[in-house]
């Protein structure tokens, strides 16, 4: 199998719309929520997200903008070159052009004409094809949609491709702008926080929604320090489960999500005690994060006494397809800067979450290799195995 | 992506607008008798192929099917169909309590159904219209997730979305996990069901055929279709370790895309899959995706003329409709009759072109 390494990184937040500028935000402990003005819905309780100062163009979606605009940063003028029959998109959506769809549903239920030809043109794939034309790529395109970890999964499977010899290089990663359906639908729920949210606190209250766009160039070892790539750290492997319990709640002992971190251990051959960060799933919903400590507990056993454990829905709220690339982009540069960002507002922890959840500021630490999770709907899990590059 | 011969298919489970199973599948196709017909209107107006005889009765419990949108309705009665076919119980011991078996789906729609459902009333109604119960239904991976549920399926899943060949995704995926050793049998699927929305958006897009039934090569447009596809996916090993009559081998799987989506390089990423899947052999049977609509047709057409010692191609999308399945169904048609070297092409409007090579596809079941 070949080493796989990430070689280019972006990042389009709620709090800069490029990666360093957010690093060093959620380093400083500031947050991207704020009122929210992308969508009209004032019967709503909850009037909090994380959005991007981003407006959707008239042929391009929030999403694929998002996603062409975190490119660039990850490309970083790269011109990958080469066969593009060995160049693959990999990339995971929430609900991608669903506001197109909804725009038109209410122009129709208005009795107006509207424009078919947006949601007939606009769909999920649409982002996956633009990021495609703007690297030529020629090899396989894959646009996952597993709810909340469609992105971390795009990442496993990218990474399989390359691992396996099948590519030189894979763009992966996740957009996700707020529609109207996420949020009325979390909200009847009642999952949505109408505060900021605060991820293993013992008062949660539910989740905050948001906006963003991560992308990885993912490249084989060898290509990567042939070419003299900027190397942010290593994929070891993915796990990935169902927990066949409940269309919406986690197992509540955390039984699948455990094994999709074990089974991640075991692809990248790595023991526990390796492990010093779990970038959390960590929504903020009373049901999730409890069964996620527990999980945590289950795949690390003892090692999980030392590890850190950090949440970025703290920072950006949950931002969905996409949540699972942002909470690997903040893993990768954990693993360069060796620093562990913050979980915000966690000042009252639940006994439940009795980890090192990061609370109210980042820790400098060593951090050899970190777990990045995301869970979703159906009961799917993906759990991502990154590793520190100290060279070659 | 090349496989090595040593995957097989064990289970097929059929729902499709000609009949539930695979005997009227069978029927369909040998009478190629197409099965459009105005939409009830719950589903849309205009012309369609709906699952009309679709009976989950006795497989989906009744509490169960209230919750259902109709894509997961379609995808667990198929799912059922290819646990049986397969002679597989998957939440017998030997699967470790479902771990061994991963599922993969391919959809265009799903989740979109219960979109519309859940969004109407709140648009006109505001927050009392939402309606919690549709909401876990509106995302794409809804079918997945209710099939972990009713066969106590455990291992890794994946829902993949694209326009018209999301199941060769999704076909993909689960022969990657089965090679890794991740897992004992891999669920894939394709699955759709229709909706008014879906119905509005071609028809005001002009994709639709708007004089009759869609007619490959016409350039008139395609007529959507519903339904669901299941094939059970295992290694040869494994298959023969249990006593399972393997219904065809799986032996390649390639595809291609184009940087842009014109036709041109659409034709030519199909070409490049074909010729990849093929290797130099001739096919003897051969399964395409065309269905009415000039972007897609153009690829197949300028195959066949590229390639005159093959058979004419079998269109089943101008039979059952486009999108019932995500290319599922063009799987399905080629495990409907036998042949030695059967070419599956499964062209789509963007994102990658599939070509699958079936080795051995033989008619005999458990």
């Amino acid at each position: 199998m070949n080493r796989v390494v990430v070689t280019g990184l972006g990042i389009v937040s709620s709090l800069a719309l490029d990666r360093e500028g957010t690093w060093s935000a959620m380093l400083a402990g500031r947050d991207g929520l704020g009122p929210l003005t992308r969508l009209d819905l004032p019967a709503e309780p909850a009037q909090i997200a994380g959005q991007v100062p981003l407006q959707p163009l008239r042929h391009q979606t929030l999403c694929e903008r998002m996603a062409l605009l975190a490119l660039e940063e990850a490309l970083d003028g790269f011109r990958p070159g080469g066969d593009p029959a060995r160049i693959g998109i990999f990339q995971g959506a929430g609900t991608s052009g669903l506001p197109v769809a909804e725009a038109y549903l209410n122009d129709r239920l208005a009795g107006r004409r509207g424009h078919a030809a947006e949601p007939a043109y606009q769909g999920p794939c649409t982002a996956t094809d633009a990021l495609a034309r703007r690297v030529g790529a020629e090899g396989p395109r894959g646009t996952i949609m597993n709810a909340c970890s469609s992105s971390l999964l795009a990442m496993g499977v990218a990474w399989e491709r390359l691992a396996a010899g099948e590519l030189d290089l894979a763009v992966s990663g996740g957009a996700e702008g707020l529609c109207r359906t996420t949020y009325a639908g979390f909200s009847s729920l009642k999952a949505v926080d109408p505060h900021k949210c605060r991820p293993f606190s013992r008062d949660r209250a539910g989740l905050n929604l948001g906006e963003g766009a991560v992308q990885l160039l993912l490249e084989p070892l060898d290509l990567a320090l042939a070419r003299g790539a900027a190397i942010y750290g290593e994929v070891l492997g993915y796990g990935a489960s169902m927990d066949a319990h409940h269309p919406t709640a986690p197992h509540p002992g955390g039984e699948g999500a455990a094994r999709a971190m074990a089974m991640a251990l075991r692809t990248g051959r790595m023991e526990p005690a390796q492990v010093d960060l779990v970038s959390a799933h960590g929504t903020a919903t009373p049901a999730n994060d409890g069964a996620e400590c527990l999980a945590i507990r289950r795949a690390l056993g003892g090692a999980a006494n030392t590890v850190s454990v950090t949440s970025t829905k703290s920072q950006f709220g949950h931002t969905l397809g996409a949540a699972g690339a942002m909470g690997a982009a903040a893993a990768l540069l954990a693993l360069r800067d060796q620093v562990v960002s913050p979980t915000l507002r966690l000042e009252d922890p639940d006994p439940v979450c009795d980890l090192d959840c990061t609370p109210l500021a980042a820790k400098q630490r060593r951090i050899r290799a970190a777990l990045v999770n995301a869970f979703a709907f159906g009961g799917n899990n993906v759990s991502l195995l990154l590793a520190r590059w100290g060279g070659a | 992506m090349t496989l090595p011969a040593d995957l097989v298919i064990t289970g097929q489970g059929l729902v499709l607008p000609c009949g539930d199973g695979v005997e009227a599948a069978r029927a369909s196709l040998a009478s190629r008798t197409p099965c459009f017909a105005e939409l009830p209107e719950t589903l849309g107006h205009g012309r369609g192929a709906a699952c009309t005889a679709f009976d989950p009765t006795g497989i989906i419990p009744p509490m169960q099917l209230r919750r259902l949108d109709r894509a997961s309705r379609f995808a667990w009665v198929a799912a059922h169909q290819a646990f049986r076919d397969a002679g597989l119980d998957p939440k017998a011991g030997t699967w470790g309590g479902g771990e061994r078996i991963a599922v993969a789906v391919g959809t265009m729609s799903g989740g979109s159904e219960a979109s519309e459902a859940f969004m109407r009333p709140y648009l006109l109604r505001g927050p009392e219209g939402a309606s919690p119960l549709l909401f876990p239904n509106t995302v794409a991976n809804a079918a997945s997730g209710h099939l972990a549920l009713a066969f106590g399926l455990k291992g890794p899943s994946a829902t993949f979305v694209d326009r018209e060949n999301a199941a060769f995704t999704a076909l993909d995926q689960a022969a990657r996990w089965l090679r890794a050793g991740l897992v004992d049998a891999a669920l894939v699927l394709g699955t759709d069901g229709l909706f008014p929305l879906l119905m509005d958006v071609c028809g005001g897009a002009r994709l639709l055929d708007r004089h009759g039934n869609p007619d490959v090569g016409s350039g008139r447009g395609f007529l959507p279709g519903e339904g669901a596809q299941a094939f059970l996916l295992e290694t040869s090993s494994h298959a023969e370790a249990r006593g399972a009559r393997s219904r065809a081998t799986l032996h390649t799987l390639a595809d291609r895309s184009a940087p842009d989506t014109g036709r041109e390089g659409r034709a030519r990423a199909l070409a490049q899959a074909a010729a990849l899947a093929l290797d130099g052999r001739c096919p003897t049977r051969w399964i395409g995706g065309g269905n009415g609509l000039a972007r897609m047709d153009t690829q197949e057409a300028r195959l066949a003329a590229a390639h005159p010692d093959w058979p004419a191609p079998h269109f089943p999308k101008a039979l059952w409709g486009e999108f019932g399945g995500s290319g599922g169904q063009l799987l399905a048609a080629a495990l409907l009759e036998p042949s030695d070297l059967t070419l599956v092409t499964a062209p789509a409007s963007s994102g990658a072109q599939f070509a699958a090579l079936l080795e051995g596809v033989r008619l005999e079941s458990l």
